[in-house]
């Protein structure tokens, strides 16, 4: 019986969590007609929203769509890639570092680990404004910099709270036994330390990458044509004529494989990462 | 020289004195045990002579050398933490291992190194288990390796048998004394077990509050304890401590609590010298105590017997003389049971008197 439940609990999340993947995978092979048909088996299933994510002017399942975009999405894909990736490197490292401090030596006393918590409960819309209006008399709109540097200021604050968890759970004392036999503090971190967190490491990543990859808000204000990103890039798949929901579905789909592939890669790690504690 | 010596060391966490001022020293090849109740500052002090923590005030010296501004990584002091501390992800020889890579040792010289000191250890066996896979035993001798690979010229044991059973303990207690011989270090054991301070040390220091309060060998302080808390937390049983006034009558001095008085006046003339109050406690060890089914000494009192717990060849016997309850610790007697009446003496060479004020000894 509680079996039964239980199944019966994990079709219902399933169903929940992917339907909407279901749709967005129809809508991708879905030709304008379509588009707001309510089947979920497209009719007359096309590849033409793929291609015109290459060849803008393309043909969608035989209308054509005049948008603003020329170019194909190699760009933002590789802005996305550069401004997230880089962002999640530099928030890991330097949230690393600092979690470490906060740990290890109460860096900071309460305050300042609860203060960069504080930061983070203000909407982003509401410093959005100052945020464009500082980037632009520094000349950071429009420039990998501007992306890269707002993006690791926004995900240190949980790189710091999820990675002090996870060295909060490394007994002192494997880090004191390394010393005492002779290595230097940075050896230790390491030697000792690193491998020890690296499955919450690759996690926190993970979580980082995600936020990242998919931010919308500052990559619309902050890129004008040099660093669209790919979230910004969908939103402009709009024609004379409406959305092209179909385009944007496909690329929407495109858009998540690089989380999936990262999600893949880690795996392991992400196991360890979140049975923290059983693994000692 | 020694090869340790801690000078007027003293640390305050925030606004409490985990070490209010300590100092001894420890000789080539000798193991000096600090001995007390956890809080006692034992494993604080056992920390700055490593280097993990800072002293607010006092020296360490080391061969000599003073080496409070000396990091603990070059101190050379090996430490055995309380769990060991093996790391996980290292097999048990790269944990071995560890200080001499940390150094660069060639390849060739580091595993010679290696084997001889697991062959030392006894882990010669198990060098490629990973250490997250490590029972306790060979954790412990894993730690000891360790840190005795590096030739420290000190080693530091901080409670390495508190998280075992009482069963293991008994034997990892033997198999570290014997290691401790064949390797031969100056050695500062932390420990809240007396019975691993007695059988492990050559001097215990007991500690209380932050303070030393007696350091000796292991017969000194069983049989000269300095101050009531000492008598108190040395021995088990426990020291029977009976708080009693000093009077006199008919040019004899008696001990009296309530119904209970002992001839004392053989000690009369240094309780009276040394005694600043009249308020004092008479100690008297259990195995001090004897028992007998018949009167046969004059001085001897009348107790009842409360419970008998039988520990092999001896029995502890829990005695009523008058209200005041007193252990003794004597040969099995099967004829004795709960409420037997026997008649009880003290031994009067191995008394102690402590005043209740000061706590020091008196006799």
């Amino acid at each position: 019986m509680t079996k039964t439940v239980r199944y019966l609990l994990i079709v219902v999340v399933s169903i929940w969590t992917l339907a909407p993947v279901a749709w967005m995978v129809s809508l991708s092979f879905k030709g304008p007609t379509e588009w707001y048909a309510p089947n979920l088996i497209p009719i007359q299933p096309i590849f033409d929203n793929y291609i015109s994510l290459f060849i803008p002017t393309n043909p969608i399942g035989g209308s054509y769509f005049f948008t603003s975009i020329t170019e194909p999405i190699t760009k933002p894909v590789i802005n996305s890639l550069i401004a997230a990736g880089l962002g999640t490197i530099f928030a890991v490292l330097i949230g690393f570092l600092a979690a470490y401090g906060v740990s290890r030596y109460r860096a900071g006393g309460t305050f300042i680990i609860f203060f960069t918590l504080l930061t983070r409960m203000l909407p982003g819309a509401t410093f959005v404004a100052p945020l464009m209006v500082f980037y632009a008399s520094i000349h950071f709109i429009d420039t990998y910099a501007g992306l890269i540097l707002l993006y690791t200021a926004v995900t240190l604050t949980y790189a710091i709270w999820l990675m002090k968890g996870f060295i909060d759970e490394i007994p002192p004392e494997w880090e004191e036994a390394a010393l005492l036999e002779g290595a230097s503090p940075w050896t230790v971190l390491r030697k000792i330390t690193i491998p020890l967190t690296k499955g919450g490491l690759a996690a926190s990543a993970l979580f980082i990458f995600i936020l990242n990859w998919s931010e919308f808000l500052f990559a619309l204000v902050i890129s004008v044509t040099e660093v669209t990103t790919l979230p910004v890039q969908i939103s402009k798949y709009v024609s004379a004529v409406g959305r092209m929901y179909g385009t944007m579905a496909s690329l929407g789909l495109v858009a998540t494989i690089p989380s999936l592939a990262l999600g893949y890669l880690i795996q392991k790690h992400l196991v360890t990462g979140f049975t923290f504690g059983r693994v000692r | 020289m020694p090869k340790l010596v801690v000078k007027n060391l003293r640390k305050l966490f925030g606004t409490f004195e985990a070490v209010k001022d300590v100092g001894f020293q420890v000789e080539e090849k000798e193991t000096l045990c600090l001995l007390g109740p956890s809080g006692c500052g034992k494993t604080t002090t056992l920390r700055i002579i490593a280097g993990l923590e800072v002293p607010t005030s006092g020296q360490v010296f080391v061969d000599g050398v003073l080496v409070n501004d000396v990091p603990p990584q070059k101190r050379q002091i090996g430490l055995v933490f309380q769990d060991y501390a093996i790391f996980p992800h290292l097999s048990v020889f790269e944990n071995i291992a560890y200080g001499l890579r940390v150094r660069k040792m060639p390849e060739a010289q580091l595993r010679t190194k290696v084997h001889d000191t697991a062959s030392l250890i006894g882990v010669d066996n198990i060098l490629d288990v990973p250490g997250r896979k490590l029972g306790l035993s060979e954790m412990q001798r894993v730690a000891i390796g360790r840190s005795i690979v590096l030739d420290p010229k000190l080693l530091l044991l901080d409670e390495p048998l508190s998280n075992i059973d009482a069963k293991a303990r008994e034997r990892m207690r033997a198999e570290l004394g014997k290691l401790q011989k064949e390797i031969g270090i100056a050695t500062v054991y932390v420990t809240h077990d007396q019975l691993e301070a007695m059988t492990l040390a050559d001097r215990i220091a007991v500690m209380r509050n932050g303070l030393i309060e007696q350091i000796g060998t292991t017969s000194e302080i069983y049989d000269n304890p300095r101050t009531l808390f000492v008598g108190n937390f040395i021995g088990s049983p426990s020291m029977n401590l009976i708080d009693c006034e000093l009077v006199y009558s008919e040019e004899r001095a008696i001990l009296k609590s309530g119904d209970f008085a002992l001839d004392v006046t053989e000690f009369a003339e240094t309780l009276r010298a040394k005694s600043k109050g009249r308020e004092l406690v008479l100690g008297v060890r259990p195995e001090d105590v004897s028992v007998h089914v018949r009167k046969t000494d004059e001085e001897a009192m009348e107790c009842e017997v409360q419970l008998v717990e039988p520990i092999g060849a001896r029995s502890i016997y829990h005695l009523k003389i008058g209200r005041l309850a007193v252990l003794a610790k004597g040969y099995a007697m099967p004829e004795v049971d709960v409420g037997s009446k026997l008649w009880t003496t003290f031994n009067k060479h191995k008394l102690h008197v402590f005043d209740k004020k000061t706590e020091e000894a008196i006799v």
